[in-house]
């Protein structure tokens, strides 16, 4: 069996973020910590476990991104993958999801893969594109949102199922190869261990520049970034905390939403 | 020959899911700003009354595609019928809603049209003759303003995001029906399974009491709940971090894939305001919200905010009722009644 597992970096969400001078870029704060995309980590669990069932398995994890994100793919390796593959994008402006899906797509092609896991989004661009995208560029049967995954090696079928809305889930097989992206909430994702982040930093990674790799022809493009406006009538509580759970109270009083 | 806008509609057993009339709107918004005939289609193994019901209530022409077998949505088959289905629409605009269904389709139509494709639309305008769509990154903190540069573009539009179009005096849209015969390959459908209840003491509740990832351990949770105890017909929600973890019931849940609740008070605590999240309570009466990052979007939303530490300002918040209600205890019979 031999995965891929897509994943990439974001800074932790809790961070400050703002929008530079130029309208078109975001500023996240410096001090914020960077790490892999959550759900790219459910991904990459996701395949790990498969390699604990069935030893012969090979995970290879691709990121698309700038060369200082080369920690995050040693780290994929320190928690089990087999190998890591970096196309390099030094991208400075707004990148369009299908161009990252091509890229992925352009690399897989003919690399043989049964599965290929992403997570069902970024947590900074939240797009949700760019898995089915890449499946549909390798027209591979996909499934998004899932929140359990099954192999059946023998028939060359994945069982999944998928979130849906009202507490359901879908569920579907699907014949390999094909590609999942992964929910949180699936798994529960191992730290790296010693003897495989020794192995990581002996390790080479397969680098592939992204200028080699056509983008698509039409996307969109970004006019610029803005805050997002206020919807409710957004009283801003001030004062001390206390003074501010006193107002608080006044107002749900007046408003008889108290016992 | 003018593009077309096309609306892809959701239905479920025989029923218009509410999301269709929000696409409807948000399809008519976008027509205003870029000319271009409607044309919903809806596809299914019985499309006759959903057909019948989007016509009446919209005023737009309704393609139906019949597809004997078709009992619950199948990735493959929409994606298979939609691509051969629109080329001949000609379409500028494919719009779809972002649900668990347009997510999971409407990406490999993009691809097949050839089109351009923008996820989580929220907000639609005209900047300079150019229609820009907004979208939420970075948990909402910042918008995204995009164009298209392609000839078609699918766009697919948050859940919550649009007023849903109501039902006026409109003259009713034609229907044409199709049946075509459809099977999947390479997918097979197994069924819906149901997990959860599906939030009921949410749906009845008043006031929701709903907490986050702000609110840091397991054991603050209990402080939360005493807070829920100040109020009459309460339930306690979750943003989906919390369930993941397990320190909550997925029952629990509030947002796009758990439950959408109107309550008459929204009491988030330590709750960043993801769209997914938004999506599933945006329609509450009035929203408090608690977190100590002043940009977090689910300010943008709330009727009253509060930047402070879920468990400080919450401690102080019961300390103050708690001296409150004793002097309330002490005041005269008639202040007591008028209490309900």
């Amino acid at each position: 069996m031999r995965i891929l597992v897509c994943a990439k970096q974001v800074r932790d969400t809790q961070a400050h973020v703002s929008i530079d001078q130029s309208g078109e870029r975001v500023i996240v704060d410096p001090s914020a910590p960077s790490r892999m995309n959550k759900y790219d980590e459910h991904a990459l669990e996701a395949a790990l476990s498969v390699k604990d069932s069935l030893p012969e398995t090979v995970v290879d994890v691709v990121c698309v991104g700038p060369s200082e994100w080369a920690p995050l793919i040693k780290r994929a390796l320190g928690m089990g993958a087999d190998n890591g593959i970096h196309i390099i994008a030094d991208d400075d402006e707004y990148v369009s999801p299908w161009a990252t899906a091509s890229r992925i797509a352009s690399f897989a092609m003919d690399r043989g893969y049964d599965l290929i896991l992403t997570g069902v989004m970024s947590e900074d661009m939240m797009n949700c594109l760019t898995g089915p995208t890449v499946a549909e560029l390798l027209a591979l049967p996909y499934a998004t949102s899932c929140v359990l995954v099954r192999l059946d090696v023998s028939r060359q079928v994945v069982y999944v199922e998928r979130e849906i809305e009202g507490g359901l889930r879908d569920c579907l097989e699907l014949r390999l190869p094909a590609l999942l992206t992964v929910q949180s909430g699936i798994n529960k994702p191992r730290y790296p261990t010693l003897s495989n982040m020794m192995r990581a930093s002996r390790q080479t990674l397969e680098t592939i520049d992204s200028a080699s790799i056509p983008g698509p022809e039409h996307t969109e493009v970004l006019v610029g970034l803005g805050y997002p406006g206020k919807i409710g009538s957004g009283i801003v509580l001030e004062g001390s905390r206390q003074e501010k759970a006193v107002k608080l109270l006044q107002i749900l009083r007046e408003k008889s939403l108290l016992v | 020959m003018e593009k077309s806008i096309v609306l892809i509609c959701e239905h479920a057993n025989g029923k218009v899911s509410p999301v269709t009339y929000e696409i409807a709107a948000f399809a008519h918004e976008l027509q205003r700003l870029s000319n271009g005939s409607l044309i919903a289609v809806v596809l299914g193994e019985h499309v006759q009354q959903a057909a019948g019901e989007i016509a009446a209530a919209t005023g737009i022409d309704v393609l139906g595609l019949q597809i004997p077998g078709l009992e619950n949505y199948s990735g493959e088959i929409f994606r298979d019928v939609v691509s051969e289905e629109l080329p001949p629409l000609d379409p500028g605009y494919v719009c779809i809603a972002g649900t668990s269904q347009g997510l999971d389709f409407g990406p490999s139509l993009a691809v097949r049209l050839r089109a351009c494709c923008i996820s989580g639309v929220e907000r639609i305008e005209d900047k300079s003759g150019q229609v820009v769509f907004s979208r939420a990154i970075h948990g909402g903190k910042i918008h995204a303003n995009l164009a298209s540069a392609a000839r078609t573009t699918v766009l697919i539009v948050q859940p919550g995001a649009f007023r849903p179009m109501s039902a006026g005096s409109v003259k009713p849209g034609s229907i044409s029906l199709k049946i075509m015969d459809r099977g999947s390959s390479l997918t097979r459908s197994i069924g819906l399974k149901r997990m959860q209840s599906g939030g009921s003491a949410l749906a009845e509740a008043r006031v929701i009491v709903s907490v986050g990832r702000g609110i840091g351990k397991k054991e603050n949770l209990e402080i939360v709940r005493r807070l829920a105890r100040m109020f009459p017909r309460v339930a306690v929600g979750a943003s989906r971090p919390l369930c993941d973890i397990g320190w909550l019931d997925y029952s629990q849940q509030v947002g796009q894939t758990g439950a959408t609740v109107t309550p008459d008070l929204y009491f988030a605590c330590g709750i960043s305001g993801a769209p997914q999240h938004l999506a599933g309570m945006r329609g509450s009466k009035f929203i408090v919200a608690v977190n100590t990052d002043p940009n977090a979007a689910i300010f943008n939303m709330a009727d009253v905010c509060v930047v402070e530490d879920v468990v400080g300002f919450v401690s102080d918040l019961l300390k103050e009722s708690d001296g409150s209600s004793e002097m309330a205890d002490k005041s005269s019979p008639a202040n007591e009644a008028i209490r309900p």
